[in-house]
């Protein structure tokens, strides 16, 4: 296996023995990128140079036995919606295509603490907004298993450099499935945490009450290891958790429910083959596999689609020409903010801000957002009563494998719909896991989901990690037919 | 009620100003996406539980006591256009 595959815990390993050093492999990672970015565009900008002089400091401390942490020297890609001091933060909009930020985010911070190194800032759908990363500002990622397919989204490029071997592991944000989706589409474990858990602070800001920050990694370890690194109270975060015990589920002998709304009509039959799969695998070791309805999954896409863009309609109204960001002159200040969101702002990032103020306008108001919290209110009723029998939760991540570049960017109702099996554990805050577990008849990356209870993150990443070892995915993607 | 969209009000209260092509292809756009909403608006759904947080939790406020934050000039730092030490915007009124 080649070093930027490696489990963190191994490569640490190597430093701390001396086989290897953190300077060498943020060399190794830095070729592999000079090879597949030209492909697949997953930085939208490398700090190689940068940061060549904290890898060498990364050696030193190695030599000395005084590591920081076990992230110490390992190389890890930055979503660009994440501050870090410095460094420009897009969000893949040109609407920020200038913008410094003077600060950085949390998570940010409790990284470089633990000695982690940044490759570079990775693309997205602009503000995150979308499914492929077709809607970047800057052109999108590609698939690191086809490049004429797109590697989801929003954190595309975050995934396809994980699963390129351009990073050792990546932060992506998760709204709706931006961090899970991608991950299924490029083959590798993408875990959005519970609901405040991780500081948004720094976080570029799309939908409050469901973004959430989590790691994109090869294994689950990696995934755990990055997730506790960067968890915990947070004050500049008025959402963030302050830790809370939960009862937490079963390891052996647990009992996992098949979402039934999540096995029909609009998931392919690839997908569900997956998890019959992976629940056989399961069954055999002694864990117990049932159907489970949650009814109100069907509507999930709805409450989404009202309640994300109602918060971005809100968030996005920052962007105003003021304070950062690009301007373009008005002659007088309400003129220059239409013209400034006018120009700044691309085609997908306008349509969310509209629906969400025609969602919160006068008269409307009551039949949708509000309809739209109190399903939201029902929904998470379901998934509360539900855990009440089972421990854990199975579905698809994705209904399909990933689809080709303008599949569905012509029909955009299609295109929301790549998010149905995600987008529930937003609503509700859970933690939910994508693991890679196969691949579809076209060879291309499938995997399932895994949701539990809020506030059990740590026991649902060691579920996971027993069943990645039961499932033992080993492929990895031969970039155009160029790089093995 | 799709169809009663008055997308130039709609744009006029997010303060993005549209053309005359952006115009029609929204308003269809949008009008496709409530559509979908039918479903969810017309559901009989209890009066007296909505959710805002999705763990339901109060939000956890931060002291007030000053501490380390941006500088006057960090702040500045991004700014489209400022003069002495301050944000600069056109004139409110014509």
């Amino acid at each position: 296996m080649s070093n930027y595959k490696l489990p963190i815990s191994k490569i640490n390993q190597l430093f701390k023995n001396k086989e290897l050093k953190p300077s060498e492999l943020y060399a190794e990672t830095f070729e592999r990128a000079a090879i597949t970015e030209s492909i697949i565009h997953g930085h939208l900008e490398l700090f190689q140079e940068e940061n060549l002089k904290k890898a060498l400091n990364s050696d030193k401390r190695y030599e000395k036995g005084k590591n920081l942490g076990t992230l110490d020297g390992i190389p890890i890609a930055i979503k660009d919606n994440i501050n870090i001091s410095g460094y420009a933060t897009t969000c893949s909009s040109k609407m920020l295509s200038n913008y410094i930020s003077p600060y950085d985010a949390t998570v940010i911070t409790r990284l470089k603490n633990e000695g982690a190194l940044f490759t570079g800032k990775t693309n997205l759908d602009e503000f995150a907004m979308g499914s492929s990363t077709e809607n970047s500002a800057f052109g999108p990622t590609k698939n690191p298993w086809d490049s004429s397919r797109v590697p989801g989204g929003s954190s595309g490029g975050s995934a396809a450099v994980v699963s390129a071997g351009s990073a050792i592991a990546s932060l992506g944000s998760d709204t709706g499935g931006s961090i899970r989706q991608p991950a299924s589409f490029c083959g590798v474990v993408g875990f959005k945490p519970t609901y405040g858990t991780v500081s948004r602070f720094g976080l570029v800001a799309f939908a409050s009450s469901l973004d959430q920050i989590g790691p994109i990694t090869n294994h689950v370890e990696d995934a755990r290891l990055i997730f506790n690194s960067m968890k915990g109270h947070d004050p500049r975060d008025a959402t963030s958790l302050i830790e809370s015990k939960a009862k937490q589920p079963k390891l052996k002998n647990a009992k996992i429910g098949i979402i039934k709304e999540l096995m029909e009509d609009g998931i392919s039959e690839d997908a569900k083959k997956e998890v019959h799969k992976v629940a056989k695998l399961l069954e055999a070791e002694g864990h117990e596999i049932i159907e489970v309805s949650l009814p109100l999954t069907k509507m999930s896409i709805s409450i989404y689609y009202l309640i994300a863009p109602a918060e971005c309609s809100a968030n996005l109204s920052r962007f105003d020409g003021v304070r950062y960001g690009n301007r373009v002159s008005g002659s007088t200040s309400s003129e220059m903010m239409e013209l400034t969101r006018a120009n700044g702002f691309g085609p997908e990032v306008k349509k969310r801000i509209l629906l969400g103020t025609y969602a919160l306008s006068a008269g409307y108001y009551d039949a949708y957002y509000g309809q739209a919290l109190k399903a939201r209110a029902m929904m998470k009723k379901e998934f509360t009563d539900i855990y009440e029998d089972v421990d854990y939760l199975i579905s698809p991540t994705t209904p399909s494998d990933p689809f080709k570049f303008g599949e569905k960017s012509d029909n955009q109702l299609e295109m929301y719909m790549s998010d149905l099996c995600t987008i529930p554990a937003n609503l509700v805050g859970m933690p939910a896991i994508s693991i890679p577990t196969g691949l579809s008849s076209q060879g291309l990356p499938l995997s399932v989901q895994i949701m539990s209870p809020s506030n059990t993150d740590n026991t649902l990443l060691d579920f996971s990690e027993s069943l990645e070892s039961l499932v033992a995915f080993t492929e990895e993607p031969v970039i155009n037919g160029v790089v093995s | 009620m799709a169809d009663k969209i008055d997308i130039k009000n709609v744009a006029k209260l997010a303060s993005i100003k549209l053309n005359q092509e952006e115009e029609d292809r929204l308003k269809n756009d949008l009008s496709m996406i409530i559509e979908h909403f039918d479903a969810l608006s017309k559901m009989d759904l209890p009066d007296d539980k909505i959710s805002i947080h999705p763990l339901g939790m109060s939000l956890n406020l931060a002291e007030d006591i000053a501490s380390k934050s941006l500088t006057h000039k960090e702040a500045l730092s991004n700014a489209p256009e400022s003069k002495d030490g301050q944000f600069v915007v056109p004139p409110s009124l014509d």
